[in-house]
């Protein structure tokens, strides 16, 4: 193979290359545990999976009724559900993998998944 | 109004090539791949020696046929593989077509087939990677292997870059018509 | 020629993305039982042994939580009636290992806990279902039930057969059952040969073995505010239980009355938010923990009893947000400040709002 001659346009676009190429691991192989998605269970069963990057609102059906969860800026939480103690929303914003929500009378609950979270389970 | 079409030996060599990157990409159909529609992009080399040789508007046209023709041959036609096929062929020809355009404003800075090989493989990955994305499998999950296949790509670039330089070395020690770049 | 080279090709691709990427090989599952969520993940597992370990678990799980509910009907609901009647009787199997386990606990945490002040629990609205409104019982309402000291030493057992004289002792194992239902969830996942799990019930978890390559990571909640207050890796066998003031609670003219009685004056605990107990056995994590709670923030007060019960591995928040840990807590917690990033081992230097306790 002959040796490898660039001229000044090649290096500039073997530079872009490179850098790009960087970029790409440090943004998709982030490894600080944000999870990509969550998974909405209901009665324990899988009831939807959410693509964190998207902004969304959803009703999850219930025993007593729809809960309400919200995702925006790559965080995911319980806005509303007809439970008496509405422990579900004070938990607030779930945004690491391994972090849960739960509404335990409508059966609903709401977790972070990642491929390394941050944690496996949440003591409380 | 009707016109006689003269071919002309360029005309020969096009079909030629576009010939060529079709059976490379028929050839190329046969192997496994992670994801529907990713493959090595071999046949960008003809492409890319098209480009260097006859300029941009052949070159995307032998992509386009390549893409196109290759696909009715297989009997992928409008199949997803299809649709992968021409995101990367698309947007590897907008790229060629952006640093063609610059070469000709800066010929200081002109590219040459080892910048075009790397940029022409990125970006077709690049177009075949989000296709898939978007339109077939939206699993944040399949992101982690955007990196990877593009460090791939840039490998394969430079493979594609170094075999058009020997190609078009041995082209112009036969006499031709001329070379636009 | 040029498929062979395809093959190898992509095989060698294959072979570099399944070393940069572990395959989580983590069975996970949420049961719906014990009056809770049982989140159960089972490290190492495939789905079909995964499925049939957390279906026995289910059962076993629904067997106790009939077993030994305090105010549904069923074999504790029995044994009360039979021991406020003062009658000698045959108890049922599935209650006498709770009655020995948790007269021991009660002894050791010097009454703190106490499962016979079932009385107490239920005057105050905690006994059902559905959560209390108040308004607080009557002073002698609490009177009545206190004066007779109601206690584990009361039970009598003999035998095959138990009996009380004390009609004011009513057993509520809701500060103790979850734990010793973990335990047995433990044993059972051990018999079935998985070894590296986390069983966590409503938020009460007990983990064995590891996660793979790295110990499990768990996260405990802030008791006041969303969001995760500290992290704590686990490994080998632990179990991590915390009991607080806002799990069952309301509030009445200003004041959160919590669903934690304090036996000896029959008045739900104050001082503290959240006791957490680390401990290997959760049944023992499960009880310290609401012992801890009821002595509240002074050391002078839980340390004794923490002493006593054997524990060594404790974290009290107070009402003021106030930390206090034990020494070998301070070692392996990482405190989460509140923008969420994680600072290493940043109990070094000690804030303002911590306290390390003396050595147990």
């Amino acid at each position: 193979m002959s040796q490898i001659k660039l001229n000044r346009g090649d290096a500039v676009i073997w530079l872009l290359a490179a850098i790009l190429l960087v970029g790409l691991y440090a943004v998709f192989w982030r490894v600080d545990g944000h999870g990509a998605e969550a998974v909405v269970l209901v009665n324990g069963k899988r009831w939807a999976r959410l693509d964190l990057f998207q902004d969304q609102n959803l009703d999850v059906p219930g025993p007593l009724g729809h809960s309400h969860i919200q995702v925006r800026d790559g965080r995911v939480r319980f806005v509303n559900s007809p439970c008496p103690n509405k422990l579900c929303i004070h938990t607030g914003w779930l945004s690491q993998g391994g972090e849960v929500a739960i509404c335990l009378p409508n059966k609903v609950s709401l977790q972070i998944l990642a491929s390394d979270p941050r944690f496996d389970t949440i003591n409380f | 109004m009707s016109r006689t079409i003269q071919t002309t030996r360029d005309d020969y060599l096009i079909a030629g090539f576009a010939a060529l990157a079709i059976t490379i990409h028929i050839a190329e159909s046969a192997l496994p791949s992670p994801l529907p529609g990713i493959k090595p992009g071999l046949a960008n080399v003809v492409t890319l020696v098209v480009l260097c040789r006859y300029g941009w508007q052949m070159a995307a046209w032998v992509s386009l046929l390549r893409v196109l023709v290759g696909s009715i041959l297989i009997g992928t036609f409008l199949s997803p593989t299809f649709f992968l096929s021409a995101a990367g062929a698309l947007a590897s020809i907008a790229m060629l077509g952006l640093l063609f355009s610059l070469s000709r404003a800066l010929p200081g800075w002109a590219v040459g087939p080892m910048g075009y090989g790397v940029a022409a493989a990125l970006a077709h990955m690049s177009g075949q990677f989000w296709a898939a994305y978007m339109v077939f499998v939206p699993h944040s999950g399949l992101l982690i292997l955007y990196p990877l296949l593009m460090t791939l790509a840039a490998v394969l670039g430079v493979v594609s870059g170094l075999l058009t330089r020997t190609i078009l070395k041995k082209l112009n020690r036969t006499p031709s018509g001329g070379n636009p770049v | 020629m040029i498929k062979t080279f395809g093959y190898i090709f992509w095989a060698f691709l294959l072979v570099f993305l399944s070393a940069c990427e572990r395959k989580p090989v983590v069975y996970h599952e949420q049961l719906l039982v014990f009056g809770t969520v049982v989140d159960v993940k089972l490290w190492g597992v495939k789905e079909t042994p995964g499925q049939q370990a957390t279906a026995r678990l289910a059962d076993d799980f629904a067997y106790m939580h009939n077993a030994w509910h305090a105010w549904q009907p069923g074999p504790l609901g029995r044994v009360n009636q039979l021991l406020a009647s003062g009658e000698s009787f045959t108890m049922p199997p599935s209650i006498l290992p709770l009655i020995q386990r948790s007269s021991k606990l009660s002894l050791s945490s010097n009454g703190l806990f106490n499962p016979a002040i079932g009385k107490l629990t239920a005057i105050w609205g905690f006994a059902s279902d559905d959560p209390p409104k108040g308004p607080p019982p009557s002073a002698e309402a609490i009177r009545a039930i206190l004066d007779q000291q109601p206690n584990m030493k009361d039970i009598r057992l003999n035998g095959l057969t138990m009996q009380s004289n004390n009609p004011a002792l009513k057993l509520d194992f809701g500060a103790f059952a979850k734990g010793y239902a973990v335990d047995r969830a433990i044993e059972m996942l051990r018999e079935m040969g998985i070894n590296n799990a986390v069983i966590n019930a409503g938020g009460d978890l007990r983990a064995i073995g590891r996660h793979g390559d790295r110990p499990w990571r768990v996260g405990i909640r802030h008791p006041r505010k969303a969001g995760i207050l500290a992290s704590v890796e686990v490994e080998g066998d632990e179990s991590v239980f915390t009991s607080g003031d806002y799990e069952r609670y309301f509030d009445w003219q200003g004041t959160r009355y919590d669903h934690i009685i304090d036996p000896r004056n029959g008045y739900p605990a104050q001082g503290l938010s959240s006791v957490t107990v680390f401990a290997r056995q959760a049944d023992l994590a499960d009880a310290a923990a609401t012992a801890l709670f009821v002595a509240g923030p002074d050391e002078k007060n839980w340390l004794p009893i923490a002493r006593a019960m054997g524990v060594t591995g404790v974290m009290l928040v107070d009402k003021d947000g106030q930390v206090q840990l034990t020494p070998s807590i301070r070692g392996r917690i990482y405190f989460i400040p509140p923008d969420g990033n994680t600072e290493e081992n940043n109990t070094e230097q000690t804030s303002p709002g911590i306290h390390i306790s003396t050595a147990l």
